[in-house]
């Protein structure tokens, strides 16, 4: 289908690959902290002379801004296409680095990074010789692996202005107002006739018991003022296709179909009341009642001063094998049973629960409807309350944790608090937009902590209780978030992504599909005459190279860590003596972190191991291993990010689950497996880099 | 938008709510000023073990954010800082910060620790003393630091750590004067390095910022508890939920091995109390987070060794999130012991150091006593002692809890009684880390819309 119209490329600088490498390489003293332990002036001796390099400099402080100035000269002057520097840690000073190249006219992704303070001066401090040699093979395998180094260049994705927002309750209306304040156009589709949501249910908003009425008249008239905003009530979605600043939508109401185009999404489907049917006599006794029930009857002013006794039941389908606790129940039992013992002074109102969850400040007014004369009755999950019902009328019987009895309560009115699910239409609608949710139809958001409002995919996010259930607080703050989230490629114009991403080449490409499947972030799409032609979109790929790994064909290659650039690494640490060493294939993130903080601790450990580092230990396919086991190497070690921590979400599970089958085949093959290790690290683990590094050793007879 | 007319936001706070608001409105074109009153960014977040309900190592979530901010053109850390003046201008903020003095020369000190090998004065740790953490005078804030570099503690500078044996401090020359320090071991091992990085004589900085909005991100920190109570800084072996936070973390000063102050031994059998800062005289509010944070450390606890025991006293379980209630049933899986009910007091053993909790058994009404070698505290969590007053000087309202107040919070979520100025994550009150990130890209978007 070919990308190119679509795709404005940005050529960062220049430099093709195709030249000749003309390798400098800049050896860092740190002070005393290289050179203490290092001896920094043999290791720059040794790699003036490695194939390819023109030029090898020593430097006290390579960082510093004199040193900064002497790299770009020298640069220039040798005419240098790729830069090694041999000094601290690429997680900090790699983007320096880079841009002092790029400054200088090369291309930055032409820069390779070798680590002799974290993995060597810092960690290997009792014997200098053993420090060198190994600050020499690191630097051996930098200048192999960044001969064959391609230039890299910034993609970007142009994105327009135009938000499709689905679902018309507090979340999207919210979201809508303040995208459509920048003056971007906004498409507000609600499945109801009328807009508001769950607003239109409740009578007040817990905890303050604000009228749900006026918060809604506020939240649409905020919309409604605006002329680029299109609203289709008693709408259906019926297709979504494409990807970022670039979504076709067909939305139909009433049998009539409109198309449009879209570049961002917000999803803000709410969530729904899970039925109560056949719980409890609900269905059987009209006076056995949902809380969301309740609202409209109070509302209606049906209950107040109407019903004498009023037993609410906490956690009805919550808090139980299939989910967990439904968030709001518990202020809004308390708002309720206030609204309706102040109306009637004499009603008795109970509230049977298992834990009274009233956050911050709703413990106030837990404790001031307490006083006012709500009774409260605890009761064990173990012995729920069972509704009864003689001579007509309703009665609550249930065990009293805290009295230590039973307790037999009589009901006019029963009032279940019940879970939430997401409405009816979310399983339609992710299929449609390609994200995940879980059982009760709650989406998957991208990190549960750090990216609550976007999913996994670029382009579209995640407001209100379409996550979760939430108090309505929360939702207008979520609205607020998301619409940021969406506001932002809109208003730069365009998604980017580094210059590390998936390249395919299609000569050998059977079209299986599984590079498609396997890409956690929809950044590969068939296409072609018979929709099975893979092809990257670029923009959104992240470089884990998953799809490369797994790749049955080996057609699909990752910027600055291709096979051949990662295998030049292994084969050149691998020339000499072989057999004394660990080949351990690192990921960026977590697990460089704690070789990092092993360096940074000054943890003393064993000298085997030479590092070639991968953003993501998904990236390490079966061949590599197997590769540097026939090269000889004592062992093989694969890092990754500690379960569940992963920066291409599930990257170290895909590693995980590939090792596991490597390791049968290699044991089929008669290779020794005991030689293959994998260790999962949190960037805090120093400690236990070391530990494995001394288990390694001693298990594969080193020491 | 030109560099020279690009509008700004200031971000009051560095912690994770204040990260996240300024990456995205940088992210969304504007200039950003983050500023932190430590020398780092990260926040409480970047001290924490792991996070619930999933167990993600935190800094391991964090640090990258962190390195984000560093390197994002349009973000500015004013790290050690403090809003001093603000004053509304046709519609934009002038603001007066002041940057304290960290005595290092932020272009030259890359942390490479030299001054901190010779620095004589070993100090408790402001996090960790309980559990055993030092630092010396000269240090970095925490290992992944941003920005990661050294800072002189104030104390020495002023030469008030000199009985302490502090080689600073005794000469009779004013180092604002003096450029030629012969006297500080830090200045000397840094100059030996060759980078003259530590400066004695560094001044405070005034900083004049021209800001469109202001987004208060403050905080929040852990409930501190009268001497005494359920035996804290009485009997060693009573901590607080943050301290067996640190206990848990690889990055502690136990380097993760959950083990006594009292004597270094590995505990059996810990015991954590909830709602422990609560009651007459503590706090009148959930602090929201704590029911979450034992069951993480119990089921960590449990991960390090599944032989110890542990159980937990509390009232009520708040599992208010998305997978709260299944990791609180996760904890019970593994054994933890759930004991509804409030114990009476805490006794200690001079002897092992063990305690004795008296409790009332719900089920039996029984009084019953039990043995411990560890007690942990949840005590919650309270604001920002800074909060009242940066409220004067932003002239914005704090509630009577001490957190800074919504003027309308359904109809105006975030905003404050003054145009312009937002809130974000803990300074609202207590949070945990995902609310804290919606808010804060909440807050992130007033900053940048027109009003």
């Amino acid at each position: 289908m070919g990308m190119s119209d679509e795709t404005e490329v940005k050529k960062e600088a220049a430099g093709t690959g195709e030249e000749e490498a003309r390798v400098g390489v800049f050896v860092c003293d740190c002070g005393s902290n290289i050179q203490g332990a290092v001896r920094c002036a043999d290791v720059r001796d040794f790699a003036a002379d490695l194939p390819g390099v023109v030029s090898a400099e020593e430097g006290k402080w390579i960082c510093s801004v004199d040193f900064l100035n002497r790299m770009k000269a020298s640069v220039q002057e040798n005419n240098l296409n790729r830069v090694v520097v041999a000094c601290c840690t690429p997680r900090t000073h790699e983007k320096l680095f880079r841009k002092t190249v790029a400054e200088a006219g090369m291309n930055p992704y032409q820069l390779e990074f070798v680590s002799t303070r974290e993995q060597v001066s810092w960690v290997h401090r009792t014997n200098q010789d053993v420090a060198t040699d190994k600050a020499k093979d690191l630097v051996k395998m930098g200048v192999a692996k960044a001969r064959l180094l391609e230039p890299g260049e910034e993609i970007r994705l142009p994105v327009g202005q135009k938000c499709l927002i689905i679902g018309g309750g507090a979340a999207g209306l919210t979201a809508a107002a303040a995208v459509a304040s920048q003056g971007y156009q906004v498409y507000l589709v609600e499945r109801e006739k009328e807009l508001g949501g769950l607003l239109n249910k409740i009578g007040t908003v817990a905890p303050e018991g604000d009228v749900a009425a006026e918060l809604k008249a506020t939240l649409v008239d905020a919309v409604k003022k605006y002329d680029n905003v299109t609203i289709f009530t008693g709408a259906k979605i019926e297709n979504i296709e494409g990807y970022i600043g670039n979504y076709k939508v067909k939305v139909s109401v009433d049998g009539q179909e409109t198309e449009f185009g879209a570049d961002t999404i917000i999803v803000a489907t709410g969530m729904a009341e899970i039925d109560c049917m056949g719980q409890f006599l609900y269905g059987e006794d009209p006076n056995v009642v949902t809380q969301l029930q309740l609202e409209g009857m109070l509302k209606d002013g049906a209950v107040q001063g109407k019903k004498k006794n009023v037993v609410f039941i906490q956690c009805v389908n919550s808090r139980n094998e299939q989910r967990g606790c439904c968030t709001v129940g518990c202020s809004v039992s308390v708002k309720n049973a206030r609204a309706i013992k102040q109306a009637d002074p004499d009603a008795n109102v109970y509230v049977v629960y298992r834990d009274m969850i009233t956050v911050k400040e709703e413990y106030v007014h837990l404790k001031e409807v307490m006083k006012e004369g709500v009774n409260f009755v605890r009761y064990d999950v173990e012995k729920p309350p069972v509704v009864q019902k003689a001579d007509g009328s309703l009665a609550v019987k249930v065990y009293d944790v805290l009295l230590g009895q039973e307790v037999e309560l009589p009901a006019d009115l029963v009032v279940l608090t019940t879970g939430f699910c997401g409405p009816e239409g979310v399983s339609d609608l992710r299929g449609l937009l390609k994200v995940s949710a879980n059982a009760d139809n709650f989406y998957q958001e991208q990190h549960i902590k750090l990216g609550p409002l976007d999913f996994a995919a670029a382009g579209i996010y995640l407001a209100g209780s379409a996550r979760n259930p939430k108090p309505m607080k929360d939702v207008r703050d979520e609205g607020y978030g998301a619409a940021m989230r969406a506001s932002i490629p809109m208003t730069r114009g365009f998604v980017e992504a580094e210059g590390i991403v998936a390249k395919i080449d299609h000569t050998n490409c059977i079209e299986c599909g599984i590079c498609s499947k396997k890409c956690p972030y929809g950044a590969i799409k068939l296409g072609g005459e018979k929709g099975k032609t893979p092809q990257v979109i670029e923009a959104l790929c992240k470089g884990c190279g998953t799809c490369a790994a797994d790749c049955p064909k080996e057609c699909i290659q990752i910027v600055h860590f291709t096979d051949e650039q990662l295998m030049a690494a292994v084969d050149a640490a691998l020339e000499e003596n072989p057999e004394k060493k660990v080949i351990a294939f690192v990921c960026h993130w977590c697990a460089h972190g704690a070789v990092d903080i092993a360096g940074v601790g000054r943890m003393e450990y064993p000298t085997p191991v030479r590092i070639v580092r991968v953003m993501c230990s998904a990236r390490v396919a079966q061949r590599f291993v197997q590769h540097a086991l026939d090269k000889g190497a004592a062992g093989v070690l694969v890092a990754g990010c500690e379960f569940p921590t992963c920066h291409y979400i599930t990257g170290n599970y895909e590693c995980k689950d590939r090792l596991e089958k490597l390791r049968k085949k290699l044991d089929k093959k008669g290779y020794d497996t005991s030689k293959v290790w994998e260790v999962w690290l949190s960037a805090a683990m120093g400690p236990k880099w070391v530990a494995t590094q001394k288990e390694m050793v001693k298990a594969l007879g080193l020491e | 938008m030109s560099e020279a007319e690009k509008e700004s936001v200031l971000i009051v706070g560095g912690g994770i709510a204040g990260i996240t608001a300024a990456l995205n409105v940088a992210d969304y074109g504007y200039k950003a000023y983050l500023l932190d009153d430590t020398p780092s960014i990260g926040g409480l977040m970047a001290r924490l073990d792991k996070t619930f309900p999933t167990n993600d190592c935190s800094i391991c979530i964090e640090a990258p954010k962190m390195y984000e901010v560093k390197s994002h053109e349009n973000i500015e850390i004013v790290a050690n800082a403090d809003v001093r003046k603000v004053e509304a201008v046709d519609g934009h903020f002038k603001v007066r910060v002041l940057k304290r003095a960290i005595f290092i020369d932020e272009e030259k000190c890359n942390a490479c620790g030299k001054c901190v090998e010779k620095c004589p004065v070993t100090i408790p740790d402001e996090l960790d003393a309980r559990i055993g953490g030092t630092r010396k005078l000269i240090s970095v804030p925490f290992p992944q630091a941003v920005p990661n570099m050294n800072y002189v503690n104030i104390l020495c500078r002023t030469g008030k750590m000199r009985d302490k044996g502090a080689c600073v401090g005794g000469c009779v020359v004013d180092c604002s004067q003096c450029r030629e320090c012969g006297v500080a071991m830090c200045v000397k091992a840094c100059r030996d390095e060759g980078k003259g990085a530590v400066m004695l004589w560094q001044k405070d900085q005034w900083l004049d910022l021209k800001v469109k909005s202001i987004i208060v991100a403050t905080g929040v920190k852990t409930a501190p508890l009268e001497k005494g109570t359920w035996g804290l800084d009485v009997y060693p072996n009573v901590i607080d939920y943050m301290n067996f936070e640190r206990t848990m973390n690889s990055g502690g000063p136990t380097l993760g091995e959950i083990v006594r102050p009292s004597d270094g031994h590995h505990a059996h059998k810990i015991a954590w109390i909830q709602c422990a800062g609560r009651g007459e005289k503590g706090l009148n509010y959930c602090s929201k987070v704590c029911c979450m944070v034992a069951a993480k450390q119990t089921i960590i606890t449990k991960e390090h060794d599944p032989n110890v025991e542990c159980a937990v006293f509390y009232n009520n379980q708040t599992c208010y999130g998305k997978g709260f209630d299944e990791f609180y049933k996760k904890a019970s899986s593994l054994g933890v012991r759930y004991i509804v009910g409030k114990p009476f007091d805490v006794t200690e053993d001079p002897e092992t150091h063990n305690l004795t909790i008296r409790y009332e058994d719900e089920s039996t009404g029984e009084i019953k006593e039990e043995e411990f070698e560890m007690l942990v505290l949840s005590t919650g969590l309270v604001p920002n002692e800074r909060n009242e007053r940066l409220a004067k000087v932003l002239k914005i309202e704090l509630d009577h809890n001490g957190f800074f107040k919504e003027a309308e919070p359904l109809s105006k979520p975030l905003e404050t009684a003054v145009p312009g100025i937002y809130l974000a994550g803990g300074a609202t009150g207590p949070i945990d880390i995902s609310e804290s990130v919606a808010q804060a890209t909440a807050a992130g978007m007033k900053a940048v819309s027109k009003r």
